[in-house]
């Protein structure tokens, strides 16, 4: 199923905490660099959700006849700018089965960056969601093991965020 | 190994009575559980991973791997330097399959691009090295498998093939290791002359030589011993933990990127019929053992073979790179693209803004995914097992701690 098709199957089987979808669009003409209205954006269509309900969409998306995403290929987050208030939650599923892939994404509000762990529907969200909260703080309620696992346990800040200041020193180890 | 001697004659469930009238008491000795450090410096692991066991006796009962004694901080440093500056980081994460690294990375960033054509011989290329490559990859895991569990002959048979990639290689691009010759637009420069012909020199030797690895190690009975019935991994929990690559296909999961979602040449491929999937049967034990990996992964050799094949009978004179301007600025926009490594999916999301510099370089490593499902299998297993479950995952660490 192409994209459109699975769109169309999650809305007629009402997934829940579908919001809508963002396409690819080419960028109108005259429109200057830097302006985000009309700029355009290429690349993958995907769809959006709510962060809170992400484990009763994964849910459906899994179980749902036509649609079998078996896999949960990647779980990440994006830190598009400092300044913006949203972090970006960034899912892909693929289906053995069906032969196809699903984009996901959930806007989490930096302000409150807690949401629920995928881990009961996908295994596969365990590490992903261990390095998500480490790389970007982010709280994944219900997760069973969340400890550090490529930074040591004892590191400070959140190293993929934009507004990460670098450290001066480790351990008496100077950076700089 | 500490023990302690339980005195549990007191006990009446511990004692029986005697034929004569006695009552006899039975004294247990009970062993503690011992914590073993396996790793980080140790051969097996493959790089420095450490993986915490906890045994009772022989038997494993708990194992908890820790990640990140090789983190490089590969996603910062895509976020901090241009587009192109990039692509050599990219080697780093799999350093065995570096070219099919190059390949995931300059794919994604195309993605962002659409005007951007990419010349055919190109694209022959390109496949031509990934496929070498895969060959290359495999032959270290089946090499590196045998050592692991006791077989030292084959790994001197595979790295005398591998040898001969790396020469190949050395050839076209300068560098043994860590190519970064797959760039965004096509490949850095073009075949050398009389590359190709060597090519396909290769694959007629290769194709001799391969006949050895399988009787050598893959049908040996010693090893066949030592991985059938080992470190099973059911379907349902291949596809629960994320498997991709050989590990999925290990245990009899029919998919392969190549086909299923066919980029590059490999659509025009599968018209021609010109490559096959290779899927576990479980011939010589339970589906999904250790010995249907490694299977998996000395077959799919061949494959890639033919596909090599595809290619040079079909490869002509042209250009191999597009147009591509010396800064890159890359069109706002953010993308997904998977492609087949020899360890599984390798993904690579992308998110620019329009500018010089990346605003998420995401690499999404399959032997990261693969790795994590030791802690399901290994308990369970024995202490003498889990050289050979680990070395069954084929893990390289540059790519689990990025």
């Amino acid at each position: 199923m192409d994209f459109q098709g699975i769109h169309d199957r999650l809305r007629a089987v009402r997934a829940p905490g579908l919001l809508g979808v963002d396409e690819p669009r080419a960028a109108v003409p005259g429109a200057k660099h830097g302006e985000t209205k009309d700029a355009g954006r290429g690349g993958d269509p995907f769809v959006l959700i709510d962060p809170q309900r992400i484990v009763e969409f994964l849910h459906v998306c899994r179980d749902e006849d036509r649609l079998r995403f078996e896999l949960l290929v990647d779980l990440t987050a994006t830190d598009p700018k400092a300044e913006e208030p949203n972090l970006w939650i960034n899912l892909n599923l693929l289906s053995v089965e069906r032969r196809q892939r699903l984009a996901v994404k959930a806007l989490l509000p930096k302000s409150a960056l807690s949401m629920p762990s995928s881990t009961p529907i996908y295994r596969a969200a365990q590490w992903h969601e261990r390095e998500c909260a480490e790389m970007y703080g982010i709280t994944f309620v219900g997760h069973p093991d969340p400890r550090h696992i490529l930074l040591p346990d004892d590191w400070i800040g959140y190293p993929l965020r934009k507004d990460y200041v670098f450290p001066k020193e480790y351990h008496g180890i100077s950076c700089e | 190994m500490a023990t302690q001697i339980e005195d549990r004659s007191k006990s009446e469930e511990e004692s029986r009575t005697l034929p004569t009238g006695e009552k006899e008491f039975f004294l247990d000795v009970h062993t503690s559980d011992l914590e073993v450090n396996f790793g980080p410096q140790h051969p097996a692991t493959h790089g420095v991973m450490r993986i915490l066991m906890r045994a009772d006796g022989e038997l494993i009962t708990g194992a908890q791997p820790h990640l990140g004694y090789l983190h490089r901080c590969a996603e910062k440093i895509g976020e901090s330097v241009e587009w192109l500056q990039y692509l050599p980081y990219t080697d780093r994460y799999d350093y065995l399959a570096a070219m099919n690294n190059n390949l995931g990375y300059s794919m994604a960033v195309e993605a962002l691009m659409p005007g951007l054509v990419i010349p055919r011989r190109a694209e022959m290329i390109r496949t031509i090295c990934a496929e070498l490559n895969r060959i290359g990859s495999h032959l270290i895991a089946f090499g590196t498998y045998g050592l692991d569990i006791g077989a030292f002959t084959p790994f001197f048979y595979a790295f005398r093939e591998r040898e001969w990639m790396m020469a190949l290689f050395e050839k076209i691009c300068g560098a043994r290791l860590t190519y970064s010759y797959i760039r965004i637009g096509g490949v850095f420069n073009d075949a050398p002359p009389g590359w190709l012909e060597e090519v396909a020199r290769f694959c007629d030797v290769f194709e001799e030589k391969w006949k050895e690895y399988v009787d050598l190690l893959v049908m040996n009975q010693i090893f066949v011993k030592r991985t059938a019935n080992v470190g099973v991994i059911p379907r349902e929990m291949a596809l629960d933990f994320g498997l991709t690559g050989p590990m999925l296909r290990g245990s009899g999961v029919d998919f392969d990127l190549r086909r299923d979602l066919p980029y590059s040449l490999y659509g025009e491929m599968l018209r021609d019929k010109a490559f096959d999937v290779i899927v576990g049967k479980g011939e010589k034990g339970t589906l999904g053992d250790c010995w249907d990996r490694t299977w998996c992964r000395v077959f799919e050799m061949m494959e890639s073979i033919k596909i090599v094949r595809w290619c040079l009978e079909r490869i002509e004179p042209g250009p191999v790179l597009g147009d591509i301007p010396k800064v890159l600025r890359i069109p706002p926009g953010e993308a997904y693209v998977g492609i087949e490594n020899p360890r599984g999916e390798l993904g690579h999301y992308v998110v620019s803004d329009g500018g010089k510099v990346g605003v998420r370089v995401r690499v999404r490593g399959p032997s990261f995914t693969n790795v994590a499902v030791l802690e399901e299998l290994l308990p369970g297993a024995l202490i003498a097992d889990a050289i050979a479950i680990i070395g069954s995952t084929d893990v390289v660490i540059g790519e689990t701690d990025r």
